[in-house]
């Protein structure tokens, strides 16, 4: 496996689960923060999704998903969750706001 | 509502793992089935959690008796009126657990909480039998539930909250996390991590890697306990293409999982369980 494949799998991986995660917080399924401990408890990830989307940040996973939906299409269409989040400027862990509030 | 008495009907695996939990935060609790042989294999399961429990120094030989004394073996409703919460962990077919509930129904006070451990059954059709569907959660715990700490709890469309909020409390007070969530196919857990073991699966094909390879660099990153071939594997492949066939339903075709993993369960190779499925186990 090259070093870029690895990236693009990993990428697609953690942003296939934080899109899913965000349509749940869409549909109200339940919270982010609730989300994030589910994922934890339930699926033993390390960290939730959208807490891991707020410290690599917003503006760059954003730039990720639009690479990814160029290459790929609407399944990795960036969600208007995420576009409001970062043009209000709570870009995650490094701003102290995003999808939850340090 | 405080329980102070619960019950779990079918002495599988799940529902053995539960009461076995209840029982170990110090609650009593009735282990129910209609076929005795059943209910031993649920009770020497038990035992077995808390005998390697004690090897574990994780408690004393003495507490471990006095816990499996809480949990009373039974092939009768006998003692049930004085039931606060009913968990039924039967079986994942609608019309066996609206069976179930509905006979239960008859045997508890009418403030009694009845719960559904479901992975996949919208709650709402599991309690459309019932005389008051306002009492009945879904409670999904995760396997084995004698070591996961999740259970999703999940309103159907006719549960009062007041049953939410207790079910929460309760799952609390057995010392487990419990998260409310709406009531959607897949509930929460299993439909993202799903999304993400389908992308994990186009991603092979289109890169051409290898199973292998691909839970190396996914484990080795810690995006995730393990890799999702493992994963998969685990959890059964035939299982996996179930719960990815009921989200595709739902919400499309991200869900999809690709025809490999349709031709590993035509060879019979279903996972671990069968000793072959994306990796070959042996003994």
């Amino acid at each position: 496996m090259t070093k870029d494949q690895e990236t693009e799998l990993l990428d697609r991986f953690s942003l296939a689960v934080f899109l899913e995660a965000v349509r749940c917080l869409d549909e109200n399924v339940s919270t982010a923060k609730e989300i994030d401990i589910a994922m934890r408890a339930g699926a033993g990830l390390p960290e939730g999704p959208l807490g891991h989307a707020d410290k690599l940040g917003l503006d760059k996973v954003l730039a990720r998903l639009q690479a990814l939906q160029a290459q790929y299409g609407e399944r990795f269409q960036p969600p208007e969750r995420l576009l409001a989040l970062v043009a209000a400027g709570r870009t995650g862990v490094e701003a102290g706001r995003g999808f939850l509030d340090y | 509502m405080y329980v102070f008495k619960a019950a779990v009907l079918g002495a599988g695996t799940m529902g053995a793992e539960i009461a076995q939990v209840i029982s170990l935060s110090g609650l009593p609790v009735v282990l129910k089935d209609v076929d005795p042989a059943q209910l031993e294999r649920g009770m020497e399961h038990i035992r077995d959690i808390y005998a390697r429990r004690v090897q574990r120094g994780r408690i004393s030989e003495h507490d471990a008796q006095d816990r499996i004394a809480l949990v009373t073996p039974q092939l009768d409703y006998q003692g049930f009126s004085d039931v606060d919460l009913v968990i039924e962990a039967v079986p994942e077919k609608l019309e066996l657990k609206q069976a179930v509930l509905g006979e239960v129904e008859g045997h508890v006070a009418k403030t009694a909480l009845l719960a559904t451990n479901t992975s996949a059954l919208p709650v709402t059709e599991v309690g459309a039998k019932l005389h008051k569907p306002q009492r009945l959660v879904g409670m999904h715990f995760f396997f084995p539930a004698s070591v996961m700490k999740l259970v999703e709890v999940i309103a159907g469309a006719q549960t009062e909250d007041e049953a939410v909020d207790s079910a929460v409390e309760f799952v609390e007070g057995i010392r487990r996390i419990g998260v409310r969530v709406r009531e959607c196919p897949g509930f929460l857990v299993n439909r993202i991590l799903m999304a993400g073991l389908a992308e994990v699966f186009r991603a092979e094909q289109d890169l051409g890697l290898g199973p292998k390879e691909i839970d190396a660099a996914v484990a080795a990153s810690r995006l995730a306990p393990m890799g999702p071939y493992a994963l998969a594997d685990a959890l059964g492949l035939d299982i996996a293409q179930d719960v990815s066939e009921t989200l595709k339903a739902a919400y499309g075709e991200r869900f999809d999982l690709g025809t490999r993993i349709t031709a590993l369960i035509a060879e019979g190779k279903r996972g671990a369980k069968t000793g072959a499925g994306f990796y070959t186990y042996t003994g």
